[in-house]
């Protein structure tokens, strides 16, 4: 399975960061195929809701910067395992910021999809996606929650479910072959 | 008076449509006696220091947004991280202003943005604030091309919405309600819509740019994939 974990780590010397690469081991010893978008790396100008991905180059969105190679290894994954830690009871602005530019995966017309209403899928397929979150000190069970149902409706307007969460706290190798099933 | 900070937190700054619907809840909240509210854009760069400094003064903080992704765009959260200080200023027994939010979405229904409020109203907590609620209003992006005439009723309620935070400290629960309009659509209605297939009002917009722009035959482009047929 093509795995691909998007870091939305911005301390490239935090644990989480560690643990992210501890998991891609494990994760390619199980015969995966991992990729890390470190996305503190990347160039991303962020969205800023000009629509031009759905209205002028369908698909595309008109900044260059690094979105697009995020856009093009999220379609084409089986798997996307969205990082971060959870930073003021969420995940972070630069997870966020990546996840913003991902509007062109979808289309603008709405359609009827489980009895709400949704964007129309651009797309085929689309991966499934996973949620990977590095607690922090402040972080509660009701932070994780929250967090958790924001990232299934996302996972919804991506044509997608969310079908692996799991807290950076546990054996990495229980994770990966929880995750592997996932995928 | 109490003072009111308004904050924009739309990407599209003084263009948005989440700064339209703010200025009527400010409105509101002047004519019931509130003092004329400081106004910043999150999404100016220049704004954002001045943003984070007020916060610690204000007696009322207004922050709108629209939904982006199911939850507040990047750069809300980005400012929402450096308030992290006012966190611990709290826990150190200063207070922090009354909050009040808004979102705003381009879906028919209200639903979708229930899951960000539920985040913002845990916010409020965690900064020890008041919490005044949230405004949650559906198919905003109709607003660019309604005239003003049209959007009347809703602005009626945005100013009725900006008053009781004045009174009271607080939106009012059934006017907030109101204001939300279609919370989810009925199963029939659901039915319905899935046999016509389509959403008119919602669809022919885009297809006007779309054929404006030259992309129409490109819409369904899939520069990444397949394509969904």
């Amino acid at each position: 399975m093509r795995i691909t974990i998007l870091n939305g780590e911005p301390n490239p010397t935090a644990a989480f960061d560690a643990y992210q690469k501890l998991l891609a081991e494990r994760l390619k010893a199980l015969r995966h195929v991992v990729e890390t978008l470190e996305l503190r790396t990347l160039q991303l100008k962020g969205c800023s809701g000009c629509f031009n991905c759905w209205l002028r180059t369908p698909g595309e969105c008109c900044k260059s910067d690094d979105s697009a190679t995020i856009c093009r290894a999220v379609i084409n994954s089986d798997l996307v395992l969205f990082a971060s830690p959870i930073v003021m009871g969420f995940t972070s602005a630069l997870l966020k910021r990546a996840a913003d530019q991902m509007v062109p995966l979808v289309h603008p017309y709405l359609a009827v999809q489980g009895g709400e209403v949704h964007h129309r899928a651009r797309y085929a397929r689309y991966p499934k996606l996973g949620l990977l979150l590095g607690a922090g000190h402040d972080t509660d069970a009701e932070d994780i929650e929250i967090t958790t149902a924001i990232w299934s409706r996302t996972a919804r307007n991506l044509k997608s479910t969310l079908s692996f969460v799991a807290v950076a706290d546990r054996d990495a190798q229980e994770v990966a072959d929880e995750l592997a099933l996932a995928a | 008076m109490n003072s009111l900070l308004l904050l924009n937190g739309s990407p599209r700054g003084e263009r948005s449509n989440s700064i339209k619907m703010l200025s009527r809840v400010a409105e509101g909240w002047q004519q019931a006696g509130g003092a004329a509210p400081e106004i910043l854009h999150l999404a100016r760069p220049s704004q954002i220091e001045r943003a984070v400094q007020a916060f610690a003064t204000a007696d009322t903080v207004l922050l709108g947004m629209p939904l982006y992704t199911d939850a507040m765009p990047a750069l809300v959260k980005a400012y929402i991280e450096a308030l992290a200080p006012r966190v611990a200023a709290s826990q150190s027994g200063e207070s922090n202003p009354t909050l009040a939010f808004l979102v705003q979405s381009g879906f028919p229904e209200a639903l979708h943005s229930r899951f960000v409020e539920r985040y913002l109203e845990k916010l409020a907590r965690r900064f020890g604030s008041q919490y005044a609620g949230t405004i949650v209003r559906g198919g905003g992006e109709a607003l660019q091309s309604m005239p003003d005439e049209a959007n009347k009723k809703l602005w009626t309620r945005l100013r009725n919405l900006g008053s009781q935070l004045a009174h009271n400290g607080r939106f009012g629960e059934a006017e907030l309600k109101a204001v939300a309009g279609i919370e989810r659509f009925s199963t029939p209605a659901i039915v319905l819509l899935s046999i016509v297939g389509k959403l008119p009002i919602a669809q022919f917009m885009w297809n006007g740019t779309l054929k404006k722009n030259g992309a129409w035959t490109q819409r369904f482009a899939a520069p990444y994939g397949p394509a969904f047929r």
